[in-house]
């Protein structure tokens, strides 16, 4: 792989979740508009634009910007412009106003997707729009391990993926299912796209190595309790949004060098 | 709590049969051994606003009455005042309505029908002396927790502490568990479901005056919205289908651990097709099936109650809406709900209801898991299409009508194509019902000196 395309993990992270978006719509039965996709982009990137001028940044990082509306089209739906548009605003803008010691508390498009499902009834999740199916989860494992490597960041998929799969063998165990009950639910093609594609944004998650671990079997933890005991198809979602809030909290326990994007301006601004 | 976080939403029954696969959409029945049990496609109705649900189950059984039992796991005890007989008629409501256009194939499909061998059914003496045995079910860690009738069901509520236990006392009592269920009993055990047994009290069914037997309808609270179909599985290898209309004031309901897919829509067909819908309909059903896999769920039907375009039948009216278990139409009141609430949460006032109708084909290798819901925002809706358009055969000499003549055989062959593919049909067969002439069949030189 070209070198430049290696050096800022967000080509490839945008590369590859473009593939995604194009296998989902290509193999998968998704209700996807594409002027809504368009939207998306238009509101992130507009928002990126106009809060960094606004904040006077440095720089204003569309790259980064490009990540949330991938993101955003791939994991949540909607048939309604506003809805698309304002969890669009709410993820990007999220950045500015959540943020300290130059990182930023949530991962954006978690944010996006998680406040409009509280706020309007106008957006789901569609938690089996990958199945089941072993290759894919192959391709999130492996083109998600690329970048997570690069940036760092394998350590914290691995932990979430070990933690949750261990959980979830041992009540599949208690309770006396087989274990292809276990080998299903692990399967599954949202669990490992969210492994490796939404849980390791290294500008939102903690920066020292344990803190980062501790953090990732907490939310799978979180996740397991709230999938298994509320009953909370979304866990996964809600669970990294409540960890978020104490990302700052534990950063500041475990002091660690942040994440700097190839290429960022470091220094008095933080980077988005 | 606790209750409320380990209730298990939805119904079990097993076939119970000593020798051969049994089959049923998720459960036990309990039959005579003689006894010929036809299991078609089972019909699950599922309305469901917040935790409150009303759960009802088709009734599909063929054999003699007198050796009918059925067992069916349930997320809490259920009291007399919350099982009710519903009506099939309402059910068969359902699915015209949503059925796709102009098929009505679910109704009968003999082909898929599975003959049953089934076993002995406790009598009633042997149910009484159950009931009178308490002390042994204690032993067993078995508790009859609830004894009441409704309609022509006499119905147990039990629960259990471990699955040895319950295979002990269901033994006992007369019923035989195919090999392997009981350790498809213990998940639900520890998730603590009780399980609701139902036997035919042959007096109160003359007295009904009904042809067969008649849903039942279960209300309950539970934040679980699912259908385990995993008990039902007990010793089968063949395929079986569920077809489950879910009623929600709005949105679809999507299969939240497996893929949810449209069946194929929209799409023209050969005419000829017209008299033999059911066969297209089965035969594209499982065309699709093997093509996503085995290991998804089908989406036939996603509509507003209130409306339908093309209607396949009326929709219903807000009566039969209600008998269909649909419960929120009179806005926050919450007194059409069976379930006995403690804290009634008062919901926006709604009068309406959307159905999904969602058709699986399960086998056990494909799916391990038992079928967890979900409600969406999704207010899409969906129908199953199928467009038949007759060419015009009269006379006509203008250039227009010679294009279209000229046009006919290209756009007939797409209709067969499109059949061949949907169905898996032999294309040479699909043509000469539709008396094509194969466009490959023409010599190439005709094509270039016409």
């Amino acid at each position: 792989m070209p070198s430049f395309f290696l050096r800022d993990a967000r080509l490839p992270q945008i590369l590859f979740l473009s593939l995604f978006l194009v296998l989902g719509v290509a193999t998968r039965d998704w209700s996807l508009h594409w002027e809504l996709v368009t939207l998306n982009f238009l509101v992130c990137l507009g928002t990126q634009a106009a809060l960094s001028y606004l904040t006077r940044r440095p720089r204003w990082n569309l790259l980064s910007a490009m990540v949330t509306p991938l993101s955003l089209s791939l994991m949540l739906r909607s048939h309604t412009a506003w809805a698309v548009a304002l969890a669009a605003f709410l993820a990007i803008a999220s950045k500015f106003v959540f943020s300290s010691n130059g990182k930023h508390w949530f991962n954006p498009a978690n944010f996006g997707i998680v406040l409009s499902l509280l706020l309007t009834q106008e957006t789901w999740i569609s938690n089996g729009q990958w199945g089941t199916a072993a290759g894919l989860v192959l391709c999130f494992a492996a083109l998600g391990g690329l970048i997570t490597r690069r940036v760092g960041r394998l350590d914290t998929s691995v932990v979430f993926l070990l933690t949750y799969g261990g959980l979830e063998l041992m009540r599949v165990l208690w309770l006396g299912w087989t274990l292809d009950v276990w080998l299903h639910r692990m399967s599954s093609g949202s669990l490992w796209l969210f492994a490796f594609f939404m849980l390791t944004d290294p500008r939102s998650i903690p920066n020292a190595l344990w803190a980062r671990m501790l953090w990732a079997g907490a939310i799978a933890l979180s996740t397991f309790a709230l999938q298994n005991f509320w009953f909370v198809p979304d866990a996964l979602f809600y669970a990294l949004f409540g960890m978020s809030l104490v990302t700052a909290l534990v950063d500041r326990q475990w002091q660690a060098p942040r994440f700097e994007w190839q290429g960022s301006v470091r220094g008095a601004h933080p980077v988005y | 709590m606790l209750r409320g976080l380990l209730a298990l939403l939805g119904a079990i029954a097993i076939i119970f049969s000593p020798t051969s696969p049994v089959f049923a959409f998720c459960g036990f029945y309990v039959a005579q051994a003689d006894a010929k049990l036809f299991n078609r496609a089972s019909q699950v109705v599922i309305a469901r606003d917040g935790n409150r649900t009303i759960l009802t189950m088709a009734n599909d059984y063929q054999g003699e009455l007198k050796d009918f039992a059925l067992v069916v796991p349930v997320p809490v005890v259920l009291k007399q005042e919350q099982v009710r007989i519903g009506d099939q008629n309402i059910i068969n409501r359902l699915d015209a309505f949503s059925a796709p256009r102009l098929v009505e194939y679910f109704d009968e499909n003999p082909c898929d029908a599975v003959v049953l061998r089934a076993v002995p059914a406790p009598s009633s003496a042997a149910l009484e002396s159950a009931v009178a045995n308490q002390g042994n079910a204690a032993r067993l860690g078995v508790t009859i927790e609830e004894k009441f009738s409704v309609g022509e069901y006499d119905i147990l509520i039990l629960s259990a502490k471990e699955s040895d236990g319950l295979e002990t006392w269901l033994t006992q009592n007369g019923y035989r568990i195919p090999a392997g269920a009981r350790s498809l009993l213990q998940p639900y055990i520890r998730q603590q479901m009780k399980f609701f047994v139902a036997k035919v009290n042959l007096k109160e069914f003359s007295r009904s005056g009904a042809q067969s037997l008649r849903p039942l309808m279960m209300a309950f609270e539970s934040p679980k919205f699912m259908l385990p179909i995993r008990l039902g599985m007990v010793n089968a290898n063949g395929t079986q289908d569920v077809i489950v209309y879910l009623l929600t004031p709005r949105g679809q309901v999507e299969v939240a651990n497996y893929r949810t897919v449209k069946v194929p829509s929209n799409v023209t067909i050969p005419v000829y097709v017209k008299t033999e819908f059911g066969r297209f309909a089965q035969a594209m059903f499982q065309t699709a099936y093997e093509r996503e896999g085995r290991n998804v769920a089908f989406l036939e039907y996603a509509w507003d109650m209130s409306n339908c375009d093309p209607c396949s039948a009326e929709p219903l009216t807000p009566e039969e809406l209600r008998q269909a278990g649909v419960f929120w139409l009179d806005g926050d009141r919450p007194t059409h709900s069976l379930a006995p609430s403690r804290r009634p949460v008062r919901q926006p006032p709604t009068s309406r209801a959307y159905i999904t109708r969602l058709h699986v084909r399960y086998t056990r290798d494909r799916f391990p898991e038992d079928l967890i819901f979900k409600q969406t925002n999704n207010n899409e809706l969906f129908q199953g299409r199928y467009v038949l358009q007759h060419p015009f055969r009269g006379t006509a000499t203008c250039e227009a009508a010679k294009a279209y003549q000229r046009s006919l055989p290209k756009r007939l062959e797409r209709e067969a194509q499109t059949l061949a593919n949907l169905t898996n049909w032999d294309i040479t067969t699909i043509r000469r019902r539709m008396n094509l002439s194969s466009l490959d069949a023409i010599p190439f030189w005709r094509r270039l000196w016409r």
